[in-house]
C-alpha cells in the first residue's frame, strides 16, 4: 500500500506540473555584446527632478541593456550616485517624494515634496570617472544635441562622468569604444528647457545650421561615428512635450469664483471688456499683444505650467487680479512654435534612421497613446499626474514603470527591424509613484 | 487631485468569475467530480443505472437500485496551472493548496421493488483554491480565490414501468468566496495595495431526469439542471492601501449576482453483454447566461461607482464516453474519455478561468467486498491549453493546467 501511495505521489508531482516550451531568445542581426545608449533625462534615469541611485537603475538605459543580456550583452556600467543619496536636481535640490503639504489656506495636502532641504551636491561634484570602466550609458539629464560637440559643456551631470575637462560627449570613450549596438533618445531636452521657461528662455535648437549648434547636422555626425563601425542602432523619435502632465495638470478654467470675488473682479475686469462669473472661470494672463491693457483670459488648449506657485494663486489673487506671467503659460501660438520644432525634428530623426539604416521608435505616437490611456496586465496607464503611473512626480520624466514600458517599445522597434527575439521587461517589477 | 475611479474599477471587477474555476469542472464542463464511477468512465452516466451518485447525474435511475445505500466519497484535485507571459517570456505558476471535493448520496425506500424512491444528496461543485506565486505578473487580476461550497439535494424518484423512471430534486446551493488581488498602487516601500472580497450566496434550483430503456441492450436517460443564479447581498470589500488614501478607497458593501447555467444531457447506455457496457454523455451548457458581470455598491462615491464588465460566454458542447468492463464478481475496470469546448471567447479568459478546450482522461477500479460492502477509486487526469490576449485586462500569454484528481468512494447497502 505503502508502495502505491509513493508512487501514486510521484505521478501526481510530475505529471502535475505544466510546462510551456519558450521560443528562445535570440538577437537577431544585432550584436549586443558592446551596448551604450545616449540621451537626456531617461536614459540617464533622472526622475522625480532628480538623478538618484534608485532612478538610475530603472533608467531606460539599463533596462534596456538588462534585456540585451539575455541575448549577450556584456556588462554595462551606469555613472551611478552613492546607494544612500537623497539625489540632486538641475536646481541643485533633492527628489520629490508623495508627502503632505500645508498650503495658505492651512489645507494640508498630498502633494509632491522634497526628499531632503537640499540635494546632494557633493556627489554632483565627485568625479565616478574610472579609467578602467568604460560607461555604457551616456544619458545626460539635460543634454541637448549641440551639447554633444561641446569642449566647454559644463552640465555637472556631464562632467562628473567626464574623462577628464575640456574634452567632448564626442571625444569620450562612447565613441571610441567601439559600440556594437546603440541607443539614441535625444531631443526632448532640445526643446523642454524651452517650454518649461513658458517659452520665454533657453531657445530650441535650430533645425539645421553649422555642426556643434543645429540638430540636423549634428545629430547626423552623431549617428554616423556611432555606426562608422558598422555597428547597428536604434533611435526614438520626440513626444510633444506640450502634453506632459507638467503643462497638462492645472485646469485653465479652475478658477473658482463666489460672488463677492466675481463682484471685485467684474469691476476690475468690466471696463477693458471681460466678464466674470460666479463658480468656475478661466484665469487671466498677462499678454502684450492681446489689447492695450495687455491682459486676456486663457483659451482653450493653453497649458498652464506646474511652475505656478498655487499658495499665489489662492491667496494672493494670483491669476486674477494679478495675470499669470508668461514664464508660468503656454500660449497657442507658444504651443505650435514648439510642436512645429518636435515635428521637424522628428521627421529629421526618422530621415537620418532610413539613412544609417537604424530601427526607429515613435515615442511620439507612445505618448499620444498615453493620453487616452492603456492597460497593461490589469493596470491603468494613463499621462494623468500621479494616478497615470507613467510619469514621476515632475511631471515630465517617466517613472521607473514608464521607463520600462518605453523600453518595451524599444525592444519592439528592434525586434522587427533586425529579426530579434529580445524579451520584454515586466513593468510592473519597476516601480510607479510611491503613496505614503 | 486623485481620481482612482479606473483603478478602482480594475480592483473590484472580475470579482465573481471566481465562481467558475469549479463550476467549469462540475455545472459547466462536467468534468463532474460528484460520482466515482462515472468520474471513472469519462463522467458519463446519464444514460445508466449506476449508483446513488445517479442523484447528481439523473434522478430517474435511481429508482432502478432496489436497495437502501449510503454512497461517500472523496476526489483530491492536485491542480497546476503555469502562465507563460508572450513579451517578458517568463513562466508564472499556481502554487494552490489540494482541493478536496466530496460527495454523499442516501438512498432509501419504504419496501421491496417499491415504486418510488427518496433520496439526499449533498456534493461540493465548487471547492477548491487558487492561489498564484508572489508577484506573479496576472496580480492585479487575482493573486489568491478561495472558494466553498455546498449544494444539497433532496430528491424523489418514481418508476412509471418497469423501463421508465423519472426523478426530480430540489438544489439548495450555498457557496461563499474569497478573492484577493493586488491593486496597482504602491506603498512607500515599494509593494503593492491590495483587496479582499468576499461574500456569500444561497439559492435554489432543481435537478429532474428521465430514464427509459427501450430493450435490454440500450438505455437513454435525459437529465436537466435549472439554471442557478447566485446572488451574493452583503458582499465586503476590503481595501489594504497606503494610508493617504484610505478615503479614495472605503472598505464596502456590495451585491453582485452570478449564473450557473442550465445544463441539458442526453445520455445512451448500452450492455454489450454481461460483462462490457459503454456510456455516452451529450451535455449542453447555457453559458451565454453569463453575459455581463455587474457590480452594485450600497454606497457610491467619486471613486466607487458601479460597474459593468462584458463576459460574454457562449453556449457549449461536452461529450463523454466511458466504459466498464466486469473482470470478475467482485472487480470492474473502467475507463473513458471526455472533450468540452470552452464557452470563454478569445479576448476574456482570465486566471481565474484560464479556460480552454478540453480533453479529459479517466480511469478507475471498483471492488465489491461483500453484499454490503464496495469501494470505487477514479482517476482522472485533464489538460487544458489556452493562449489569448484579455480585452480588459491586456494580460497575452499562455495558461497550461493540469489537473489530477485521484477519488475513493465506499457504498454501504442494505
Amino acid at each position: 500500500m505503502k508502495q502505491v501511495l509513493l508512487l501514486l505521489f510521484i505521478f501526481i508531482c510530475i505529471g502535475c506540473k505544466p510546462k510551456i516550451d519558450v521560443i528562445e531568445p535570440n538577437a537577431g542581426e544585432i550584436n549586443p555584446s558592446h551596448f551604450v545608449c545616449l540621451g537626456g533625462g531617461e536614459m540617464a534615469g533622472y526622475c522625480n527632478d532628480a538623478l538618484y541611485y534608485n532612478g538610475q537603475e530603472q533608467s531606460l538605459g539599463n533596462l534596456l541593456a538588462k534585456q540585451l543580456k539575455l541575448v549577450g550583452g556584456e556588462d554595462f556600467s551606469q555613472p551611478l550616485m552613492p546607494e544612500s543619496s537623497v539625489g540632486i536636481s538641475h536646481n541643485g535640490l533633492s527628489k520629490l517624494i508623495l508627502g503632505y503639504k500645508t498650503d495658505c489656506l492651512n489645507n494640508s495636502s498630498l502633494s509632491p515634496v522634497r526628499l531632503a532641504t537640499s540635494g546632494d551636491l557633493s556627489a554632483l561634484n565627485t568625479s565616478v570617472y574610472n579609467p578602467s570602466v568604460s560607461f555604457g550609458n551616456w544619458g545626460i539629464p539635460g543634454l541637448k544635441i549641440p551639447d554633444v560637440f561641446s569642449l566647454n559643456y559644463s552640465n555637472p551631470f556631464y562632467t562628473r562622468m567626464q574623462s577628464s575637462a575640456g574634452i567632448s560627449i564626442l571625444d569620450e570613450s562612447i565613441f571610441s569604444n567601439n559600440a556594437t549596438f546603440f541607443a539614441i533618445y535625444l531631443g526632448v531636452e532640445d526643446v523642454l528647457a524651452f517650454a518649461k521657461s513658458g517659452a520665454t528662455t533657453d531657445s530650441m535648437t535650430p533645425l539645421s545650421g553649422a555642426i556643434g549648434l543645429d540638430f540636423e547636422n549634428s545629430l547626423s555626425i552623431i549617428l554616423a561615428t556611432l555606426s562608422g563601425s558598422g555597428a547597428k542602432g536604434v533611435i526614438s523619435t520626440i513626444p510633444d512635450v506640450t502634453q506632459l502632465p507638467y503643462f497638462t495638470t492645472i485646469p485653465i478654467n479652475s478658477l473658482d469664483l463666489d460672488s463677492a470675488n466675481a463682484h471685485t473682479l467684474n469691476s476690475v475686469y468690466n471696463p477693458i471688456g471681460f466678464d466674470f462669473v460666479v463658480g468656475t472661470n478661466s484665469f487671466m494672463i498677462e499678454d502684450p499683444s492681446a489689447n492695450a491693457f495687455g491682459v486676456r483670459p486663457l483659451e482653450d488648449g493653453e497649458r498652464i505650467l506646474l511652475s505656478t506657485p498655487l499658495d499665489s494663486v489662492k491667496c494672493f489673487k494670483m491669476g486674477s487680479v494679478f495675470p499669470f506671467r508668461s514664464e508660468f503659460i503656454l500660449t497657442i501660438d507658444e504651443i505650435n512654435e514648439i510642436q512645429t520644432r518636435i515635428n521637424q525634428y522628428n521627421a529629421v530623426i526618422k530621415n537620418l534612421a532610413e539613412q544609417y539604416n537604424l530601427a526607429v521608435v515613435d515615442t511620439k505616437e507612445w505618448y499620444h497613446g498615453l493620453n487616452n490611456g492603456m492597460v497593461y496586465n490589469g493596470s491603468p496607464i494613463n499621462s494623468s499626474f500621479v494616478s497615470g503611473s507613467v510619469f514621476s512626480l515632475d511631471g515630465i520624466t517617466l517613472t521607473g514603470r514608464g521607463n520600462a514600458l518605453l523600453c518595451n517599445e524599444f525592444i519592439n522597434a528592434i525586434n522587427s527591424k533586425y529579426n530579434a527575439n529580445i524579451p520584454k521587461v515586466n513593468a510592473l517589477e519597476y516601480n510607479a509613484i510611491l503613496f505614503p | 487631485m486623485l481620481n482612482f475611479k479606473q483603478i478602482f474599477a480594475f480592483a473590484v471587477s472580475g470579482f465573481f468569475i471566481l465562481f467558475f474555476i469549479d463550476s467549469n469542472f462540475s455545472q459547466g464542463f462536467q468534468v463532474n467530480l460528484q460520482g466515482q464511477k462515472q468520474q471513472a468512465m469519462g463522467s458519463a452516466g446519464t444514460g445508466l443505472i449506476t449508483d446513488g451518485a445517479g442523484l447528481f447525474f439523473n434522478p430517474g435511475t435511481v429508482v432502478f437500485l432496489d436497495e437502501n445505500s449510503i454512497n461517500v466519497a472523496a476526489t483530491p484535485t492536485f491542480a497546476n496551472t503555469t502562465y507563460l507571459d508572450l513579451a517578458t517570456k517568463k513562466n508564472f505558476k499556481t502554487i494552490s493548496p489540494v482541493g478536496t471535493p466530496f460527495s454523499f448520496y442516501g438512498l432509501f425506500q419504504l419496501k421491496k421493488h417499491a415504486k418510488l424512491k427518496l433520496g439526499l444528496a449533498a456534493y461540493t461543485p465548487f471547492g477548491s483554491t487558487i492561489e498564484w506565486e508572489e508577484n506573479w505578473i496576472g496580480r492585479f487580476a487575482v493573486t489568491r480565490l478561495q472558494l466553498k461550497s455546498i449544494f444539497i439535494q433532496p430528491t424523489i424518484s418514481y418508476r412509471f414501468a418497469d423501463n421508465i423512471g423519472f426523478g426530480a430534486g430540489l438544489v439548495i446551493s450555498s457557496g461563499s468566496v474569497t478573492l484577493q488581488k493586488d491593486i496597482p498602487i504602491q506603498y512607500d516601500n515599494g509593494t503593492f495595495a491590495n483587496a479582499e472580497l468576499s461574500g456569500s450566496a444561497t439559492s435554489f434550483g432543481f435537478n429532474a431526469g428521465i430514464y427509459y430503456e427501450p430493450n435490454p441492450k440500450l438505455s437513454i436517460g435525459l437529465n436537466y439542471r435549472s439554471k442557478i443564479t447566485m446572488k451574493v447581498e452583503n458582499g465586503q470589500a476590503i481595501f489594504n492601501v497606503p494610508a493617504s488614501l484610505d478615503t479614495s478607497f472605503p472598505d464596502g458593501v456590495f451585491s453582485s449576482s452570478l449564473p450557473l447555467p442550465q445544463v441539458i444531457t442526453l445520455g445512451f447506455g448500452s450492455k454489450v453483454n454481461s460483462k462490457l457496457s459503454f456510456a455516452l454523455d451529450l451535455n449542453h451548457v447555457s453559458w451565454n447566461a453569463y453575459d455581463t458581470l455587474a457590480f452594485d455598491y450600497q454606497q457610491n462615491t467619486s471613486s466607487l461607482e458601479d460597474t459593468k464588465s462584458p463576459r460574454h460566454y457562449k453556449n457549449i458542447i461536452a461529450i463523454r464516453l466511458g466504459s466498464s468492463y466486469k473482470l470478475s464478481k467482485k472487480l470492474e475496470l473502467r475507463g473513458g474519455f471526455g472533450f468540452a469546448l470552452s464557452p470563454v471567447q478569445d479576448g476574456y479568459v482570465t486566471p481565474e478561468t484560464p479556460d480552454g478546450t478540453r480533453y479529459n482522461f479517466t480511469t478507475g477500479i471498483g471492488y465489491k467486498f461483500n453484499k454490503h460492502f464496495s469501494m470505487d477509486f477514479s482517476f482522472l487526469y485533464v489538460q487544458v491549453h489556452r493562449q489569448d490576449k484579455n480585452l480588459e485586462t491586456n494580460l497575452e500569454g499562455t495558461f497550461l493546467t493540469k489537473v489530477i484528481s485521484p477519488g475513493l468512494g465506499i457504498i454501504y447497502k442494505w
